[in-house]
């Protein structure tokens, strides 16, 4: 599904991303851990095209993405989720999924005047579906809430409904249980394994917390200071010896 | 009568530019402090071509639009890489290059000796050249932008403008070319304040350079500052209170050597008024942070 390959980038003398390869499989989810600092959401800015890469070569569903913009990339079927909380805050609810849309007819200024039949039956159907991803992930009341008014928690769910619509097959997601109260993370994650066994979506996810790992993850990448140190299943990851002193010191 | 009428012309008129300005600010999130070019853009091909050319008013139109509109993009292209404030001021020598250009390129522009005797419109034979004709004419241009822009704002393309406003990355993110989309808008924005720009000059028979200056500009903005932005109604009920306010002053009796620093001084006052208690505007739905 996606294949990075001998990536590097430097900020000024620091590597952020030293010599990285990382390999993701179709269908699966895979974790990026590791200590602040460590590159794993400059990896993520560089897959989707808002850090470019010094060197090395991307490849998403074998075509290489490294260099395109990053509204390319995201056209091309991947999505992402941001650390902070990020919505069109003085849209509603269903505006921010409907914006997920690709190749809306009504994006083109022209089109109100010229197609109004096109763009129409487009709203039509994109309205119907984003209710549907709305209800999916349980924010079917709050379709006509301004995204503001959402709590922290459900501006993640929001995030999550606007993945969802319009088929893109590859997510991103960096601590989508950062910040969220105890209580929903449990209902975070149902959601994202919903996401992966009923959708077929692929997900990488960044995450501090490690029984989140343990419960979610199929496979898991250790990063330290800009270098991949280990990887493998997230039993045997979370028992190596480097991985227990970056996140314990013992 | 005609004392009114004219006012409302005037409204007529900055109601079209205002409008014009609040696809940008108020979508786009984008402060332009160009829009008296355009408008002066607009206002100079409309009388050249009816002057040198003997052409009717009306067939004028779509080449100062369509001018305008072509301009804009040129403008656009490489402002819009900036961001933030540099974006203003990239608008801002733009808005200055065109008024130096207007003043100075005297074999086409006459410079500051301006353009008199621009001809009345004809339309189907029919002379307009009194000023309820030109009453009735300017109404028809508003209601045509507010159609304009009363279509766009409740279009796709007028929300993901809002999106990209609200934030810019996420909406990137989602796939959406945001360049793109705020380069239309400034090229749209451009043609609207044409229309206004060739109206006024058919209007008042006579422009000149200093109708076009970044003061202008500024005038436009107030506005938008006052009426709020982010719908139609915010442009629409500040161009009324800024236009009316000079008004008021003719009857309280201030000398007119006193009338212009002091009509300088209330929208001033009203700027930082509004930024200061209600950022939104009196109508608006966005605030400006």
């Amino acid at each position: 599904m996606l294949e990075l390959n001998n990536i590097n980038k430097h900020f000024g003398g620091i590597k952020a991303v030293d010599d990285v390869s990382l390999y993701f499989t179709e269908g699966k989810i895979s974790a990026l851990i590791g200590p602040n600092g460590a590159g794993k959401t400059t990896v993520f800015n560089i897959i989707s095209g808002f850090i470019r890469p010094d060197s090395g070569e991307i490849l998403f569903k074998n075509k290489t993405i490294a260099g395109l913009p990053a509204w390319k990339i995201a056209g091309a079927g991947l999505g992402r989720m941001f650390q902070d909380n990020r919505v069109f805050g003085k849209l509603t609810c269903l505006e921010n999924v409907l914006l997920a849309k690709k190749g809306n007819p009504g994006e083109n200024p022209l089109g109100a005047f010229f197609f109004p039949g096109k763009v129409r039956a487009f709203e039509a159907a994109n309205i119907s579906e984003a209710k549907k991803w709305l209800e999916f992930v349980g924010l079917a009341d709050k379709a006509e809430i301004a995204a503001d008014n959402l709590s922290y928690g459900q501006q993640k769910l929001l995030a999550f409904a606007r993945l969802m619509a319009d088929g893109r097959e590859l997510l991103l997601l960096d601590e989508p249980t950062a910040g969220v109260n105890p209580a929903m993370i449990g209902q975070v994650l149902t959601l994202i394994k919903k996401i992966v066994k009923e959708a077929g979506k692929t997900v990488i996810i960044i995450e501090h917390n490690m029984s989140v790992i343990l419960e979610i993850a199929d496979f898991v990448y250790f990063m330290d200071d800009g270098r991949v140190e280990t990887f493998g299943a997230p039993k045997d990851v979370l028992a190596d010896e480097r991985v227990r002193e970056a996140y314990t010191g013992l | 009568m005609n004392y009114i009428l004219h006012i409302l012309i005037m409204i007529e008129i900055y109601l079209i530019l205002g409008l014009s300005l609040n696809l940008l600010m108020g979508y786009g999130g984008l402060f332009s402090l160009a829009q008296a070019a355009f408008y002066g853009v607009g206002a100079y091909i409309s009388a050249l071509m009816m002057i040198n050319l003997g052409m009717n008013f009306f067939f004028t139109l779509p080449f100062a639009i369509l001018g305008c509109m072509l301009l804009a993009l040129i403008v656009a292209l490489p402002s819009l890489r900036l961001k933030g404030d540099y974006f203003m001021l990239a608008t801002l020598s733009f808005q200055t290059l065109v008024f130096t250009i207007l003043y100075n390129w005297i074999p086409v522009t006459r410079g500051p000796y301006g353009i008199p005797g621009i001809p009345s419109p004809v339309l189907f034979g029919f002379k307009i050249s009194e000023v309820w004709q030109f009453f009735l004419l300017g109404l028809v241009f508003t209601a045509a932008a507010v159609y304009v822009f009363k279509k766009l704002y409740h279009s796709p393309y007028g929300r993901a403008l809002k999106a990209i406003r609200d934030d810019e990355l996420l909406a990137v993110s989602l796939g959406k070319n945001t360049t793109q989309f705020k380069v239309t808008a400034f090229v749209i924005s451009g043609g609207i304040a044409a229309l206004a720009g060739a109206l006024f000059a058919a209007y008042v028979s006579y422009i000149d350079p200093t109708s076009f200056t970044l003061d202008e500009s500024i005038f436009i903005v107030t506005i938008i500052v006052v009426g709020g932005t982010g719908n139609l109604k915010g442009p629409i009920i500040g161009a009324f209170i800024i236009l009316i306010i000079p008004e008021i002053l003719r009857f309280l009796n201030i000398p007119d050597t006193m009338a212009p620093n002091i009509r300088q001084i209330i929208y001033g006052a009203l700027i930082v008024l509004m930024m200061r208690l209600r950022p939104q505007g009196l109508l608006g739905d966005y605030r400006f942070e």
